[in-house]
């Protein structure tokens, strides 16, 4: 194929999954930032996999997984260059900036505290838990779907789950946010 | 009582989660993505012989650049990648690269020096090459966003220099301008 029917045919193949593919870089890095690049370095490499990815029934979930390799790879990195320590409670929430402010009608400053508080929280999760409770109850993935992008067994993501779910509710019934 | 009283706090945060945000990509993003990853793959394609040493350049251009900063607390310097981290801008586009420092403990009363290419400017500071402040890091990762517009197409070294305590360390990035 010439450089220009390569490109139409892999824009075809991706550009179908690019919400559902820039929402998971969204869970995933929990930056703008981050999520962008992160999805750019997902089209770089797919690019270059154009012959295998004409192939697939299925390029969508081939796509959220070689995202999740990607991701995974550069937490490796991170850690392979001795910069341990990763504290908790890190997460910069960017994802807030979209919330209705004083004088929207949306606004419902209660609710909106909760969902303060609830950035908080996650924040305060290790990446596999807050990656799992993130995919599972806000992006309603299901159990063996999160496996099949994670290649982690579904009884470890169900574990995963129910103790991000109890950490959350520990955070959260302490500072008052559920009663 | 107890088990109904968790169930319903189980239900109310299930409901936040729910509702948890998250801002849809900016206009334009979408296509700015495709076309950067068809122009660049070709060019790869084209010049194989070029792809090992773009590719480690790429690979880095996830932007969360990853500074190892154990240096003031190990009696050793931290490793040292023999390449340089980059990152891929286009010309007069905003992009934010995420400086990540990771400390041993904490720091305070460090000294940051960015130094940037000519013909890259720091957003919020026009005709700047050189930016200074006094900060502190906590224990553990710190992020710093930098906003940089490339101006001209030449790129070059961005360098983040940290002092404490009679101790430093200089950090290089790539900037590949596109």
């Amino acid at each position: 194929m010439s450089t220009a029917e390569n490109s139409q045919t892999f824009e075809r193949l991706v550009r179908p999954h690019f919400d559902r593919l820039y929402r998971l870089a969204w869970r995933l890095t929990g930056s703008k930032a981050a999520a962008e690049d992160l999805f750019q370095e997902l089209l770089l490499k797919a690019f270059g996999k154009l012959d295998d990815l004409v192939k697939l029934d299925e390029p969508g979930s081939w796509l959220c997984r070689v995202m999740y390799n990607l991701f995974i790879d550069e937490q490796r990195r991170f850690q392979r260059r001795r910069m341990h320590t990763v504290e908790e409670g890190q997460l910069p929430g960017e994802g807030l900036a979209g919330l209705p402010g004083p004088g929207s009608p949306d606004y419902d400053n209660e609710r909106l505290e909760k969902i303060r508080r609830l950035d908080a929280a996650l924040a305060k999760l290790s990446d596999e838990h807050r990656i799992v409770v993130l995919l599972h109850d806000s992006e309603g993935y299901k159990i063996s779907e999160i496996q099949a992008l994670t290649g982690v067994p579904g009884g470890t993501v169900k574990s995963r789950l129910s103790r991000a779910r109890a950490r959350l509710r520990d955070i959260l019934t302490a500072d008052g946010t559920v009663s | 009582m107890q088990n109904t009283d968790m169930t319903q706090q189980d239900q109310e945060i299930r409901d936040l989660l729910k509702d948890y945000p998250m801002p849809e990509a900016d206009a334009g993003f979408y296509d700015q993505a495709l076309a950067r990853a068809t122009h660049e793959g070709s060019r790869r394609q084209r010049n194989r012989w070029l792809a090992t040493g773009f590719g480690a350049a790429l690979a880095a251009g996830l932007a969360l650049w990853m500074i190892g900063a154990t240096f003031l607390t190990s009696p050793e310097l931290p490793d040292v990648d023999t390449a340089i981290p980059g990152i891929t801008m286009a010309l007069e586009e905003p992009r934010t690269v995420n400086l990540v420092f990771s400390s041993a403990t904490r720091l305070d009363a460090a000294m940051l020096t960015v130094s940037l290419p000519a013909g890259v400017e720091l957003a919020g500071f026009p005709g700047q090459s050189e930016i200074s402040w006094e900060t502190s890091l906590k224990e553990g990762k710190n992020v710093l966003p930098l906003t940089l517009i490339a101006l001209t197409p030449a790129g070059g070294e961005l360098l983040a220099h940290l002092e404490h305590d009679k101790r430093d360390r200089t950090f290089r990035l790539q900037l590949n301008i596109s």
